[in-house]
């Protein structure tokens, strides 16, 4: 820490100022101090977050049997795991699940900001309403769904009866679980595609609509040559949240399907939990989270690039 | 007012506001008819054909909950382990978010990137090395170690949040004081925290509502009935399908949701700022 006291200077302009010491002694002062600064954060950071992260890394190689380690085995975990179609339909339904929810939160979401925008006061007063579910927990949002799709009492499968479908078992039967589960992560999610989207639509400047009137150009052009080009880079990277939020959530699904029937909405996130409570060998469930792991930095990688959160 | 509206499309209001509400029945309407159910009487909740609307509301499902011999614990432990959660994060994220803006030093980039990297990795990876350590440690069940474990997740943000608010801050403004003769504590104290006060709100009503609402970081590292949560207790009772009364549920999940639903009313532009800060490129 003490090799450079040069290196270290305070970014104001007028750091010789600083304090009532001496120019020199200041110097050496902040050679270090910035990093006790950061020192708290680091320190739980590292407990919590980094350590775990090689110790999942190193667990993927050992033998184990329930939580007692055995020894080392090389690669036979991952073997294990990637020679099972147990763990590809785990990915399958992982993939199924974050495309059919981004793709129906993209669309609803773009929707309702394009609408709320046209609606005038009572847009930007329903606004904040929408957004509403968006703060709800997983576990309640879970348990008003159970009530709404309950195949005995609930609503949804009233109305259902009503309008003459047969709504059978619900998140019951095992064609249906996912594409339910998908529509309820869609209708959580929407509402925060459409204030990110909505935010972008109202910082793009007049004069671009005003441009492609002067050249006698419509709504739709107005909408696809100005509004969805100017929102796409804030499109881009709700989508990558949204991604990664998808792929990590594990507490809908516990709460309405346990993964099931037939391990219909098993995602990988799901798998590592129930891996982590059910300890029956933990050697294959360090190799799923680290499968978790590596999609999820690979997409906050590219989040960081198209955010540019750090240029330097 | 937007340039649509602004530009001729006035007779495009009308329909836009239809739509406006039709979306605000979707969304609402789920919460709404939870609401209802939680007023019911158990019988009514699963009358055939449903009801909207409660013939006879009672507040009955609402006692029996405040009753249970372990709510005021659950309720407790949720408000411990959030605020604990948000001051940590907060304590240690305000100072290095502060060196981040106004300091300039060798590794600092790094550091960061270290910063950013551990907010890439998702608390589900870390299940199975976290219940192990803890469980070698002797740590399971221990309210501190989840408050801590819940302020790591949100640290990242709270650092790199901190530290764009105080660059936005003239260095100017420091200066002046610094010949007053003020220190560097006096002048974060006294000087930067009230001026980014409206950015630590935003932060801290995204951290409480995100701790508040965690299930898995408790249920799975504190499982035992004392230090579980009002989601964990929520959870549980739909596990306990077989005796489950759904206007008793919906009646927890409407206390369970109260204080983010009072917060989100009551600071909802710093919800709102929080959730759109430094993610919107414009």
């Amino acid at each position: 820490m003490s090799a450079s006291p040069t290196q270290a200077a305070i970014t104001s302009p007028s750091a010789g100022l600083l304090g009532d010491a001496p120019d020199a002694s200041s110097q050496i002062r902040f050679s270090w101090a910035p990093y006790l600064w950061f020192a708290p954060a680091i320190v739980i950071l590292f407990l919590v977050t980094l350590y775990p992260t090689f110790f999942v890394t190193w667990l993927s190689f050992q033998k184990t049997r329930y939580y007692e380690l055995t020894g080392f085995v090389g690669l036979a975990n991952y073997a294990e795991v990637f020679g099972s179609s147990a763990f590809w339909d785990t990915v399958f339904v992982s993939l199924a699940y974050v495309v059919g929810s981004l793709a129906g939160a993209l669309v609803l979401g773009m929707a309702a900001a394009l609408v709320l925008n046209n609606a005038g006061p009572t847009g930007t007063v329903l606004r904040v309403f929408i957004l509403f579910p968006w703060t709800l927990s997983m576990s309640v949002v879970g348990s008003i769904w159970l009530w709404l799709l309950n195949p005995s009492f609930g609503p949804i499968p009233y109305l259902m009866h009503v309008a003459g479908i047969e709504p059978g078992l619900m998140l019951g039967d095992p064609s249906l679980a996912l594409p339910l589960i998908i529509v309820v992560t869609a209708w959580w999610s929407f509402p925060y595609v459409m204030v990110m989207a909505t935010a972008a639509m109202q910082s793009i400047p007049k004069e671009l609509y005003e441009a492609v009137e002067i050249d006698g150009g419509g709504a739709f052009i107005k909408f696809r040559y100005v509004t969805l080009t100017q929102i796409l880079p804030t499109l881009g990277s709700t989508a990558l949240t949204l991604s990664i939020m998808y792929l990590t959530l594990m507490t809908l699904i516990i709460v309405m399907t346990g993964g099931g029937p037939l391990g219909s909405t098993t995602t990988l996130s799901f798998e590592a939990f129930r891996g982590t409570v059910q300890a029956v060998n933990i050697g294959p469930t360090a190799v799923v989270s680290i499968v978790v792991l590596l999609i999820n930095v690979a997409l906050g990688v590219i989040y960081t690039r198209l955010t540019g959160r750090v240029t330097g | 007012m937007s340039a649509a509206v602004s530009t001729g499309r006035q007779t495009g209001r009308v329909p836009a506001i239809l739509l406006s509400f039709v979306f605000a029945v979707v969304v609402l309407g789920p919460v709404v008819w939870a609401l209802a159910t939680s007023f019911k009487t158990e019988v009514e909740a699963v009358a055939v054909p449903p009801t909207l609307w409660p013939s006879a509301a009672t507040l009955e499902n609402y006692f029996k909950v405040f009753r249970d011999q372990s709510f005021a614990r659950d309720f407790w432990n949720s408000v411990i382990y959030a605020v604990g959660a948000v001051a940590v994060a907060l304590l240690v994220g305000i100072p290095a978010g502060y060196a981040a803006a106004r300091f300039s030093f060798k590794g600092k980039r790094a550091l960061m990137l270290v910063i950013l990297a551990t907010s890439m990795v998702p608390g589900v990876a870390l299940l199975v090395p976290t219940y192990y350590l803890l469980d070698t440690l002797g740590l399971l069940n221990s309210g501190i170690v989840v408050t801590i474990i819940l302020a790591a997740r949100i640290i990242p943000q709270t650092v790199w949040f901190i530290a764009n608010f105080v660059e936005a801050v003239p260095i100017e403004i420091e200066d002046s004081a610094f010949m007053d003769g003020a220190n560097r504590f006096q002048i974060i104290w006294n000087l930067i925290l009230p001026l980014i006060r409206p950015g630590i709100a935003a932060v801290a009503t995204i951290g409480i509502v995100t701790t508040w609402n965690d299930y898995i970081t408790v249920a799975v590292f504190a499982p035992e009935v004392a230090k579980r949560t009002l989601q964990v207790a929520l959870v549980n009772q739909v596990f306990d399908a077989i005796g489950i009364s759904w206007s008793y549920m919906m009646a927890f999940v409407v206390i369970a949701s109260m204080p983010v639903i009072l917060m989100f009313g009551l600071v909802q532009k710093w919800f709102i700022s929080g959730l759109t800060a430094g993610a919107v490129k414009g």
